[in-house]
């Protein structure tokens, strides 16, 4: 099937599953172990890492349903982005009420960079969703990404009482105005 | 440049460094051998130091060139590459070497004794030597003997400053050959850092400056010159040289040195644009004598040289490597004014300032204590390198006095440039590791600390690397950056601060929440004492009227802000009492800002922050709430007088009825226990608490019963168990006489905020009867929501 939809199937039970995008197979995995690694014990996670989009249709059955999509992109490569830019029109339209979100690595190398920054905010403004970045060539860094993954998986999949993946997009939305939250 | 140096190149012997090498020379020589380690033992060391006096004392007596005097030439060779030459030996051999073409002999028999004081100053002597006729011979022989002296110069601690100061003003006496006169130089830019004192050399400074037209030596003079430059060896007839000299030979990097050298000092005699600047200005000083001296320093280990470091001669001479090296360290201050020995193990890194500060400052190392600073604050010359003044107090006090602005920028520039090459998530940065970042945060979060306020740069850095932060290196240190922005017009703060901050906070454990939350405590903190310093200066400076104003909007907002990140992350965080005690720590602040703070302003927190405070099972939060509500209603009884909160009355209003409501409900839930009814804001439909089949559901929330308290009651319970006539357990019988005592019994149990609040907000009159009727009966003292 052509479009990714997030509530076609029905939740496993407990589990959690989030879907890793990007060009960078390699540090996609890593970044899946870091994840793997930070929620032992504690909750279950499955990840699922691709290229691109759509996901092969043969094993869909198999294939659980999927609470967050991460698009990786890095700034040194343009084949990330339009791998990412390519994906994107694969993904349907309520995916995009919180259950995206887009990670910007190889930041600290800016200078390098073949993808200015604003193309990636640009696109994150566009697609409303939260733009995260983290360093995932840099173990430290890959930590902290992944536990900042999971805290957002962890809303989308609905284990956190009281709070939608739609609640935190619309509170973590820059233009938000705080006063008017007091009345 | 590149004659003087293939000429010398013929000079410069291959010295071993190997010490068997050295070994079999000595064997070869003929001599006794002596010990690898010096000071091994008596006996050797007597051995070694007995050749030396032989061999100079054979020098001295010989009168013929020969193999004698060969072999003494060698022991004085041997020793001197071997364990150094003590200073007196070295002002010998100085003399010796630069008092001209001599017949070697001969003005061995003049120089030797003289040097050891024995006889008249040789300058009587010397210059009446007259050539004679083998003179092409003893020459070219004295110039081979000259060249291996200067060569075996070799300290073993210092060189006397005196010995430096005579041979050069022989050297400027007699006609000694350039390639003697170049290696004396280049010996001397060598050996520059081991000199004892430059205070005489510099007031030879024309001296060697004249030496610059000599264009063989020019490159090692400006280099010499390089080293020795203070700021009132400026002059601008100096300048009109040098500038005619460099449109001479063109624009030579080691002229281009000095030039800029020059400029830097003023900046007004030099307007010519010098090329950028470049990583190499000299050649590299001579390895020879630096692994020589490496090689002494590491035999005479037991007696170190004194506070000499190999480096300093590199460091001068490519100036930019030493920044990439630095990272983020920071020297102390240092002025001219100290020898060497006193200069501390950062004395490389500050010999810049050491000849950038003026002659008649006081010297920064001995700035210790304020009494200090202000016995010398005109004599007071901050070190050229800024950043060392974040370590002093002294120092910082001083910057905190002084109006000029240039200073500031100066620090700002500094600290702006290292923070982005340091920052290790905004850049790769191989210099500094995340532990060395941490430690320079550290210095700048002691000296904003100090100076009790933020540096700009620092904010600003803030700004553009919080996006990209991961919330967990270097946490502590970074965010208390974040407590230091000066307080300006939140709505500007916001759109940079609040977005990244929102976002990691939302998506970022709980102790990053609570460390976030404990920052943003420390910020309005900071906000209201700098407010309440500028109101209390008010009277003395005129502050234009907006100013309180701006400073009102931007803390209620920065608590608006506090408010709703609060009420969310409980709400994320399933109403962690851990996360609960830092909100309550914020609004601690926020409810008694009017009487500590002075700020016309009082703020409830949010519904968000107060019912899960309320119906917490952890006694020390709903503890803490009371308590926190007493010091509302105090603040606000207080600020009825205000006249501005009088003017604006119609808004406070507002902020009247929240508190009114707070108590109600407070009361409502501990005492009357009439929370869930009708228009009550906790009001559920008793259908539905009927289906909880709770009994005495209304009961459920009163200070006997509430899930903070149970423990108490029962405790209570178990204490006065007996008391009269009790067979079981029974939470209900708590009343009357009992219901006193038990409240005594939460006082003694150091629960002071509720004992606090119910003594404020509630009706006292009654409780002298109290005691005889049911608690239900009290009825909550509102504040008047009005003010009078």
């Amino acid at each position: 099937m052509a479009l990714l939809r997030p509530l076609d199937k029905l939740p496993t039970l407990d589990v959690a599953t989030i879907l890793l995008l990007g060009a960078e197979e390699t540090l996609l995995e890593q970044l899946g172990v870091a994840i793997i690694k930070a929620c032992e014990g504690s909750a279950k996670v499955q990840v699922h890492v691709a290229s691109c989009l759509p996901l092969p249709t043969d094993r869909e059955c198999f294939r659980p349903r999927i609470d967050l999509i991460v698009f990786v992109l890095s700034l040194r490569s343009k084949y990330s982005l339009r791998t990412v830019e390519a994906s994107l029109p694969h993904v349907d339209a309520s995916f995009f009420l919180g259950k995206v979100c887009f990670l910007v690595t190889g930041v600290r190398q800016e200078p390098n960079a073949s993808i200015h920054m604003d193309t990636v905010r640009k696109m994150a403004t566009t697609y409303h969703s939260p733009l995260l970045f983290g360093d995932l060539e840099v173990e430290c860094f890959r930590a902290s990404v992944a536990q900042r993954l999971i805290q957002i998986l962890q809303i989308c999949a609905g284990h956190v009482p009281g709070l939608s993946a739609l609640n935190l997009l619309s509170l973590m939305k820059p233009s938000l105005e705080l006063t008017t939250q007091e009345t | 440049m590149s004659t003087p140096e293939a000429d010398l190149s013929l000079f410069i012997p291959i010295i071993q460094t190997n010490p068997l090498a050295w070994k079999m020379r000595q064997n070869a020589s003929g001599f006794a051998p002596l010990n690898q380690k010096y000071g091994q033992n008596d006996k050797e060391e007597y051995n070694e130091g007995d050749a030396l006096h032989r061999a100079l004392e054979h020098i001295r007596t010989v009168k013929e060139k020969g193999a004698v005097e060969e072999r003494h030439l060698q022991t004085v060779e041997d020793i001197a590459w071997k364990s150094g030459l003590a200073p007196e030996d070295i002002d010998t051999l100085l003399d010796v070497a630069l008092s001209g073409p001599f017949d070697l002999p001969i003005l061995l028999q003049y120089l030797i004794p003289t040097a050891f004081g024995l006889v008249q100053h040789p300058a009587d002597g010397p210059t009446q030597w007259v050539p004679n006729p083998t003179a092409d011979h003893c020459w070219a022989t004295a110039e081979a003997v000259k060249t291996r002296m200067l060569k075996c110069l070799i300290p073993a601690t210092l060189i006397p400053e005196s010995a430096v100061v005579r041979a050069f003003s022989r050297l400027c006496a007699s006609n000694c050959s350039n390639n003697t006169k170049v290696l004396f130089f280049r010996w001397l830019i060598a050996m520059f850092d081991f000199i004892d004192g430059k205070e005489e050399m510099n007031s030879l400074y024309g001296f060697f400056f004249s030496f610059l037209q000599e264009e063989t030596m020019s490159c090692y003079i400006c280099n010499f010159l390089y080293l020795l430059t203070k700021r009132e060896n400026v002059k601008p007839f100096r300048v009109r040289k040098l500038l005619e000299f460099q449109s001479k030979v063109g624009m030579q990097p080691y002229l281009q040195a000095l030039l800029s050298l020059y400029r830097s000092f003023c900046p007004d005699l030099i307007t010519i644009s010098l090329p950028p600047k470049r990583k190499f200005y000299f050649k590299t000083t001579d390895s020879i004598w630096q692994a020589a001296v490496c090689i002494v320093k590491e035999r005479n280990q037991k007696s170190p040289l004194p506070s000499v470091k190999l480096t300093i001669g590199t460091a001068y001479s490519h100036p930019q490597k030493k920044k990439w090296n630095s990272g983020c360290v920071i020297p102390m201050p240092t002025s001219s004014h100290v020898s060497k020995e006193e200069q501390d193990e950062e004395g490389d890194s500050s010999s810049l300032e050491v000849m950038l500060s003026g002659q008649k400052s006081f010297p920064l190392e001995q700035l210790h204590t304020f009494s200090q600073l202000l016995d010398n604050i005109q004599d007071v010359e901050l070190p050229s390198q800024m950043c060392s003044v974040l370590k002093s107090a002294p120092l910082l006090h001083y910057l905190n006095c002084i109006q000029d602005e240039t200073v500031w920028l100066r620090l700002s520039y500094w600290m702006s440039q290292e923070l982005k090459e340091g920052c290790t998530w905004c850049k790769v940065s191989n210099y500094t590791s995340e532990e060395e970042f941490r430690k320079f945060l550290d210095i700048i979060i002691s000296a904003q600390c100090f100076l009790q306020e933020g540096f700009p740069s620092s904010e600003v850095f803030l700004y553009k690397s919080l996006p990209l932060w991961d919330g967990i290196s270097c946490r502590t240190e970074y965010l208390q950056l974040l407590s230091w922005i000066p307080l300006g017009n939140f709505s500007e703060i916001k759109p940079l601060l609040c977005d990244s901050l929102t976002q990691l906070f939302f998506t970022s454990s709980i102790y990053h929440k609570c460390s976030v939350l404990y920052s943003l405590k420390q910020l309005l903190e900071n906000w209201l004492l700098w407010h309440a310093m500028k109101v209390s200066m008010k009277s003395t400076l005129s502050i234009s009227a907006d100013t309180p104003m701006i400073a009102l909007n931007s803390v209620s907002e920065l608590i608006y802000y506090v408010g709703w990140l609060s009420t969310i992350a409980l709400r994320l965080e399933k109403n962690s009492s851990f996360l609960l005690h830092f909100i309550l720590d914020f609004f601690e602040m926020v409810s008694d800002m009017y009487l500590n703070y002075n700020l016309p302003l009082v703020v409830i927190f949010p519904r968000g922050v107060f019912y899960p405070a309320l119906l917490t099972s952890d006694s020390i939060a709903l503890n803490r709430l009371c308590y926190i509500m007493y010091r509302y209603r105090v603040n606000l009884t207080a600020s009825k007088e205000n006249a501005l909160i009088y003017q604006e009355r119609l808004k406070f209003n507002k902020t009247y009825q929240e508190f009114n409501e707070y108590v109600t409900a407070l009361v409502d839930c501990l005492w009357t226990s009439t929370s869930f009814e009708k228009d009550h804001y906790l009001y559920i439909d008793p259908q539905i608490l009927e289906k909880t089949k709770i009994r005495e559901y209304k009961k459920s929330l009163n200070l006997i019963n509430h899930p903070a308290l149970l423990p108490y009651s029962i405790n209570f319970l178990l204490q006065v168990k007996g008391w009269p006539n009790e067979k079981e357990l029974s939470l209900s019988s708590i009343q009357k006489k009992k219901w006193n005592w038990y409240l005594d019994y939460l006082l003694l149990e150091e629960l002071h905020g509720l004992h606090l609040f119910m003594e404020s907000s509630l009706d006292i009159a009654d409780s002298a009867s109290s005691a005889h009727t049911h608690p239900a009966h009290k009825t909550p003292k509102t504040c008047m929501s009005e003010p009078v």
